[in-house]
């Protein structure tokens, strides 16, 4: 049994021209990435290939999740059901592993509440996510895939729009399952933030893939700046 | 950009008054006579409508407390609402059904060029040929007219349907097909539920469509308000006919309210608290009667 949960292979990103080398690496359990790079240098193209919602351009991706409900898709935009409720949506996410039982509605109920007080928004399970805030409804997300318990989680800036105290929240959140194997790469603006809880760093910059310990990011960073 | 889509806006503009004019060949004058002979027409033989239709009629005896429910106008204007009402549900869970099998960013080709062919071709019939169809096969009556309607109304709003589902947000969908979650949980849990103020709109317009077009399928004998159109048409008597499409014109304005009303459920516009007229007739008379206490 594969104990990796992502193998990349000379994979090559990019909609009509490459956006990077060819990267191969493999992601393990409870593993927290964060993709840096600047704007438009193909971070998003690359999460999304690896979500399998883009061909590549060249080599493979494999995901070693199960298929249905083993991997978690926070998308920039959130994809939430904006006509729909806060609990439906999460309830997306809670029912996608679960098998059909007569106590599945009541186990499925439970868990988007859990989910949901987890990130603080249990008093807004009815509400419409039209209504909600950029950063309720990034909470919303969240708890749709915590809710999922999935094996891995691919984040697209799903920390912004939140102040410190609900990105520190959010973040704890996750944690629970990061202890439980899961693994989280994130695509995210906010370094410091980022930072703070990644075991990796991938940077994409000027078509150049990079794979970093935190510490080897922070010790180019500040070679780069001296000179 | 905008000097782009004027000269497209233009060019299209152009090509349809040669076309008109192709189409009228060239006989521009037509326009003029055919104006001062509908007036002659609206004024002679229309105007005033003859709201007799709205009375009671001489036989078969009306035993109902209100005289008015056995007129013409409300016998016809019901027996057409509930022709609308079965037909647009019917064709609604036709559709709603097939156009999720149509929309190509929920199928692949190989399901969705299929559905698409079969919804077209149940569009290419207008209800008129299918209410003959019905009428030829079941005989005369609201039945060959809840059928050819519901039929027409599959293609109508199933096409309708899985455009709206094309343009959606690509986001939601991506989101449930990572997560894993099958087409149909797709379809029916982020799909649906995403649309649902078009699905309404679209619904409620069917529903009215379908009263409008009864007048029409009443003609091969398909019943409803279209049946006793069709009689005094055959009569010459235009002013209850004109009576008659007064009624039609009062129904389809409820309609379009109760479309706003309904559909304000789930649209943004519905999440904003307007004033009522009654919220501002007692704030006035609060106000007055505070400012006379404070006197």
């Amino acid at each position: 049994m594969k104990t990796e949960l992502l193998s990349l292979s000379d994979l090559v990103i990019g909609y009509d021209e490459p956006l990077s080398d060819p990267i191969s690496l493999t992601v393990g359990p409870g593993e927290i990435v964060v993709i840096l790079g600047p704007s438009g240098i193909g971070k998003t193209t690359l999460l999304r290939t690896v979500a399998n919602l883009v061909m590549p351009l060249g080599g493979r991706s494999e995901l070693h999740v199960e298929p249905a409900g083993g991997l978690g898709y926070i998308p920039q935009n959130l994809g939430l059901v904006r006509h729909a409720t806060v609990a439906h949506n999460v309830a997306l996410g809670a029912g996608v592993r679960m098998k059909w039982s007569f106590g599945m509605y009541a186990e499925r109920r439970e868990r988007v509440m859990k989910a949901l007080s987890a990130v603080g928004m249990d008093h807004k399970a009815s509400e419409p996510v039209r209504r909600l805030s950029g950063g309720q409804k990034r909470r919303v997300a969240t708890a749709r895939t915590l809710a999922q318990r999935p094996q891995l989680i691919l984040a697209d800036e799903f920390l912004s729009e939140l102040d410190d105290i609900n990105a520190t929240g959010v973040m704890e959140a996750v944690f629970p399952l990061l202890a439980k194997g899961c693994s989280l790469i994130m695509v995210e603006h906010h370094e410091e933030h980022a930072l703070k809880y990644a075991t990796r760093v991938w940077e994409l910059n000027d078509g150049r893939f990079s794979d970093l310990t935190v510490e080897a990011w922070k010790k180019r960073r500040m070679e780069g700046e001296t000179e | 950009m905008k000097i782009r889509l004027f000269v497209i806006i233009g060019a299209l503009s152009l090509l349809a008054l040669a076309l008109l004019s192709d189409l009228a060949g060239g006989d521009w004058g037509r326009f003029g006579d055919g104006l001062s002979d509908f007036v002659v027409f609206f004024t002679e033989s229309m105007w005033p409508p003859d709201w007799s239709v709205l009375e009671p009629r001489t036989y078969p005896e009306c035993e109902s407390r209100f005289e008015f429910t056995c007129s013409i106008g409300y016998i016809g204007m019901v027996e057409t609402l509930k022709i609308a009402f079965v037909s647009t549900i019917l064709g609604f869970l036709g559709a709603i059904l097939l156009s999720p099998l149509a929309a190509r960013n929920l199928q692949s080709v190989w399901i969705s060029i299929p559905v698409r062919i079969l919804l077209a071709a149940v569009r290419s019939l207008p209800s008129l040929i299918w209410a003959l169809l019905f009428v030829v096969v079941i005989g005369l009556g609201p039945l060959s007219g809840v059928l050819a309607m519901s039929f027409y109304t599959i293609g109508y709003l199933g096409k309708l349907q899985y455009e709206t589902f094309e343009g959606m947000n690509s986001g939601p969908i991506e989101a449930g097909r990572a997560m894993g979650l099958s087409s149909r949980a797709i379809a029916t849990n982020i799909v649906i539920p995403e649309n649902s103020n078009h699905l309404l709109s679209q619904l409620i317009f069917m529903f009215e469509y379908n009263v409008r077009h009864g007048t029409v399928i009443g003609i091969v004998g398909a019943g409803g308000i279209g049946y006793y159109i069709t009689n005094y048409l055959k009569f010459f008597q235009y002013e209850k006919v004109f009576a008659l499409l007064i009624l039609i014109f009062v129904v389809v304005i409820i309609i379009d309210l109760i479309s706003l009303f309904a559909r304000s459920f789930v649209n943004e516009q519905g999440d904003v608290r307007r004033p009522t007229w009654m919220n501002l007739l007692l704030k006035k008379t609060e106000e007055k009667s505070q400012a006379d206490s404070l006197k």
